[in-house]
């Protein structure tokens, strides 16, 4: 069990996950479906700028509970010399990412027409960010990094068009957008989702490199169930395009409360994937 | 559904958490019994460190923070005074960064008698 900066650390990662992710999604949707979801403009503005506004606390949150971890108590959250320690290291980078990448988020999101393309170098910016340190980029492989970046950009394309499509589902007069959204979201993902587990699966391979090390050690597990976890909303991304979205093109109005419902319980799986993975990244440890 | 994910949440913080550790040799050993308090403790590490804290707890009861004194420097080899506190066991817990980035803690035991 780990202690309470253990805690700290996975929490505030947890925010940085769903506000980047969500952010950089809901933008990149935004771009590639402008006509699809115009009628949520406005709110999907908002949203984009709560959820930069997440990841930017979640990183400064981080950042100083690393400095905790260097004393062992609060004090060191505020500790100018702690902090300025760890400023010097790649950690202070990735801060200036991930406050550049959301701060640029917040703003183009509010600029006209070029703006959107600001807020999504934003993002892409602050997603660059993971590949900078970690256990990934450590394996110092420029390859491995931009392999990390895509599949970072397709878990934001997936987590981008859960609250758009569960929206405009649930409002009868957008039903033709609903379904065509879903629609077109199912052709690209059909390419973009086996491409993002594929990337995942073969970094899984280059950390763990064992079957052993994956069935006996802490991370091992941990990743065991983030993959259980991603099957199961597999399945239930696998039903929406292949039963609910068809039915919903056909104008069943039933399916769109279905899909509603698939979409409700696909974000909550998908948070506890993003837990495992933010626990896998903050306290555990690879296998020797 | 909430329950689902607290639930879930909560088990997924059940797992073995183990600082980075790259501590090399100490000077007492981890577990030495020695027959006087020594004058300082050292510690060499396998790669570079910058200290941050370092804790001495005396019979499990007197906690005490050394002082690193010049010693705020990325290095390998550490050694810092020590306070005689008479016999029993002293644990020693130190934390530090390395040079990546990652914050890293261990400690080592030793008794007088």
């Amino acid at each position: 069990m780990p202690d309470i900066w253990g805690i700290g650390a996975i929490l505030s990662k947890l925010m940085l996950y769903v506000g980047i992710s969500g952010a950089t999604g809901l933008l990149i949707i935004r771009a590639a479906f402008t006509d699809l979801v115009l009628p949520l403009g406005d709110m999907m503005r908002g949203q984009i700028a709560q959820l930069a506004g997440l990841a930017l606390a979640g990183s400064v949150l981080g950042f100083t509970l690393r400095g905790a971890a260097l004393t062992g108590g609060a004090d060191g959250m505020t500790d100018p010399e702690m902090l300025g320690l760890l400023w010097q290291t790649p950690v202070g980078d990735v801060l200036v990412y991930r406050v550049v990448g959301t701060v640029l988020i917040v703003v183009g999101v509010f600029m006209p027409l070029v703006g959107q393309w600001i807020a999504l170098a934003g993002g892409v910016i602050a997603l660059w960010s993971f590949a900078q340190i970690g256990h990934v980029p450590e394996m110092e492989i420029t390859g491995v990094r931009v392999l990390l970046l895509l599949h970072l950009l397709g878990v934001a394309f997936w987590i981008g068009i859960l609250g758009p499509l569960h929206t405009l589902s649930q409002r009868p007069e957008y039903l033709n957008n609903a379904a065509m959204l879903g629609h077109r979201f199912g052709q690209a993902a059909s390419v973009i989702v086996p491409a993002l587990i594929l990337a995942g699966l073969l970094m899984a391979w280059m950390l763990v490199g064992d079957m052993w090390a994956l069935m006996t050690t802490g991370y091992g597990q941990t990743l065991l169930i983030k993959l259980a976890l991603v099957g199961a909303v597999l399945m239930l991304a696998t039903a929406n395009k292949l039963r609910f979205v068809p039915a919903m093109q056909s104008g069943e109005n039933k399916a769109a409360h279905h899909l509603v419902r698939s979409i409700e319980i696909e974000a909550v799986i998908i948070l506890v994937v993003l837990a495992a993975t933010a626990t896998l990244t903050s306290v555990l440890t690879l296998p020797a | 559904m909430k329950k689902l994910t607290t639930f879930a949440l909560i088990s997924m913080l059940g797992t073995n958490a183990i600082a980075h550790s790259s501590v090399d040799t100490t000077t007492p050993e981890n577990g030495a019994a020695v027959a006087e308090v020594p004058s300082e403790i050292s510690f060499n590490f396998a790669d570079d460190i910058r200290l941050t804290k370092v804790n001495m707890i005396h019979q499990e009861a007197h906690t005490v923070t050394l002082d690193l004194g010049d010693q705020t420097s990325f290095g390998r080899a550490f050694a810092l005074p020590l306070q005689s506190m008479g016999e029993g066991t002293y644990r020693i817990e130190w934390r530090g960064l390395g040079a990546d980035g990652h914050a890293m803690q261990g400690g080592f035991t030793f008794t007088v008698d």
